[in-house]
């Protein structure tokens, strides 16, 4: 599916390498479309920046601004030259309209966005805290693409500070339950990843919980 | 090649949790997605219109069904692989026009359910987040990221809480930037981590954590600058105005010249001198149109016209406050009452 974009040129923006497009908090109006360079999506968390994702020519980033006016999520920076196409609300139907692979991309991402931000929420709104935290793995299985490997042992690679994120608690608190999942030996922790040895278990847990919380 | 297909009366078509890539559009009959509210737990049914598509966001984003999709009546459905959606689709931009529409209204109305939730710990206050990741860049020496942020966060709160160390922050990594180099120089200075907000936010106001090192020592102009501000509140307005002046004549930190010399029209202010204050003010405003304090240094000189008896004027420069962007709430209030008098007189 080659695009045919030439018609947009003038909404071409150029960054040099190391260039901050956007950060974190501002608030944003426009989202883009790479079409040379790549760039790295992070976040600052603490001391640290963590790279959430690296973006590819034909990738679209800072979408949700076409909803909302809301501040940015993460920062977008530049890992080399980057050409990309900057659009706003004001000139995103003209785009769409001459553009249905950008739609349809646009579509994918946004179905996408859904889901996750549906099982953010369900994970939110269980009240136990050691649910909220099983359910963050459960997640993580779900979202790992490909055949789901044999038997209930499951390895992901992500850090407690991580799983504490999604859970939705403290990075102290996130610590805590999964050192006691460990010691329950339900849990490994190493120093680059975490093996839950029974996904099945963790599911069933999670599910005992979500219908408690609706009986009450 | 899409198929057509029939499912009878009370037969599933999906159920919640399959993988599957196949998309629906329905042709006749009725069709309802059951599923439980993700909020309250209440079961939930959508029925599907004739001509609707159904299936969409679990096959093209390659999740599990979230719905039972029951045939309430027999039905005739036609059934699209994920590929040949897309060919619909790419010659039909309408239907993709709606289902963005459709889509983003869910996302919107799920993120502010997120948001909601998250109100409290993990939300940042958007002003603070962004002043933090200037100094958490800053502090990293990469000081082209650390100005990006600070400027931007100028450009959003002028007259914010952090503006002035925002400011100070922006033209220290400028200087570290021609100076050292990114990635070299000192990042956050040790004499800045006093006030550097980098730490928790420390909501009773107690002592600052002491981000990069060391205890917050000021330097000699800050020291003779925080004097003559002590002058000041004690009412020693003379007093107060030869310190001023003394930093301005003598030191060659830019920053705190200019608030020097700010301070010295508020000296004048207090001591009634209203034509040097205008005098000074004036001056002040046209040699730095862009220093932190220039709402209130309008206000002054509004205040100063007023006091004179030049009404039109102090009208004037409160109107003009009021047209700026970025004026702290306080001000405002403050500008409002000005112009009530004045203009109820």
């Amino acid at each position: 599916m080659e695009l045919n974009l030439d018609a947009f040129e003038r909404f071409a923006v150029h960054f040099n390498k190391g260039n901050i497009i956007f950060c974190e908090y501002e608030p944003g109006d426009a989202f883009y479309l790479i079409q040379t360079g790549r760039v790295q999506i992070s976040k600052i968390m603490g001391d640290i920046e963590k790279t959430i994702d690296i973006l590819h020519p034909g990738e679209i980033f800072g979408e949700m601004a076409i909803l909302e006016e809301a501040p940015r999520s993460a920062n977008a920076i530049c890992l080399d030259p980057v050409k990309a196409l900057e659009f706003n609300r004001a000139n995103f139907e003209i785009l769409m309209r001459g553009n249905p692979q950008i739609a349809l991309k646009l579509l994918k991402l946004f179905t996408k966005r859904i889901y996750d931000q549906r099982r953010r929420f369900m994970i939110l709104t269980l009240e136990d805290t050691h649910a909220k935290v099983a359910d963050v793995f459960l997640m993580l299985d779900e979202s790992q693409s490909g055949p789901k490997p044999e038997g209930s042992e499951r390895v992901f690679y992500t850090t407690p500070g991580d799983i504490g994120h999604w859970a939705g608690i403290s990075p102290e608190l996130g610590r805590d339950v999964l050192n006691q999942f460990q010691t329950q030996r339900r849990i490994e922790i190493y120093t680059d990843r975490i093996v839950v040895k029974n996904i099945n278990e963790f599911a069933r847990f999670v599910n005992s919980r979500r219908k408690k919380s609706e009986e009450s | 090649m899409p198929k057509a297909m029939t499912y009878k009366a009370n037969s599933v078509i999906y159920f919640q949790g399959d993988i599957s890539d196949r998309i629906y559009i329905l042709k006749g009959g009725r069709v309802s997605l059951n599923s439980n509210d993700i909020e309250t737990g209440e079961p939930v049914r959508d029925s599907i219109q004739t001509g609707e598509f159904f299936g969409v966001k679990s096959a093209l984003g390659k999740y599990p069904r979230e719905e039972n999709a029951i045939a309430l009546s027999d039905s005739h459905v036609v059934v699209f692989s994920v590929p040949e959606f897309e060919q619909l689709a790419l010659s039909n931009t309408r239907i993709v026009m709606k289902m963005l529409n459709v889509f983003s209204n869910q996302l919107r109305r799920l993120h502010t359910k997120v948001r909601g939730l998250l109100a409290e710990g993990e939300q940042v206050d958007p002003e603070l987040g962004l002043f933090r990741i200037g100094e958490y860049y800053m502090k990293k020496k990469e000081y082209d990221k650390a100005l990006y942020a600070f400027q931007k966060y100028l450009t959003y709160y002028p007259s914010g809480a952090y503006h002035q160390l925002a400011n100070k922050h922006a033209q220290q990594v400028e200087q570290y930037a021609s100076q050292y180099g990114i990635g070299q120089g000192p990042g956050l200075p040790a004499t800045e981590a006093g006030d550097s907000v980098a730490g928790k936010p420390g909501a009773n106001g107690g002592a600052h954590s002491a981000g990069v090192g060391g205890k917050s020592e000021l330097g000699p102009v800050a020291k003779q600058y925080y004097n003559a501000v002590s002058s000041f509140s004690q009412g020693n307005y003379t007093d107060a105005m030869k310190q001023f002046k003394a930093i301005v004549d003598t030191s060659d930190d830019r920053e705190y010249v200019v608030k020097s010399m700010f301070e010295i029209g508020r000296c004048m202010y207090s001591l009634e001198r209203y034509d040097a204050c205008i005098r000074h003010f004036t001056a002040l405003v046209q040699r730095y149109p862009k220093m932190p304090d220039l709402d209130e240094a309008l206000y002054y000189l509004g205040q100063s016209y007023e006091q004179s008896g030049d009404s039109d004027r102090a009208i004037g420069f409160y109107k003009k406050i009021l047209s700026r962007s970025g004026v702290s709430e306080a001000l405002k209030r403050k500008v409002n009452n000005a112009l009530r008098s004045l203009q109820g007189a």
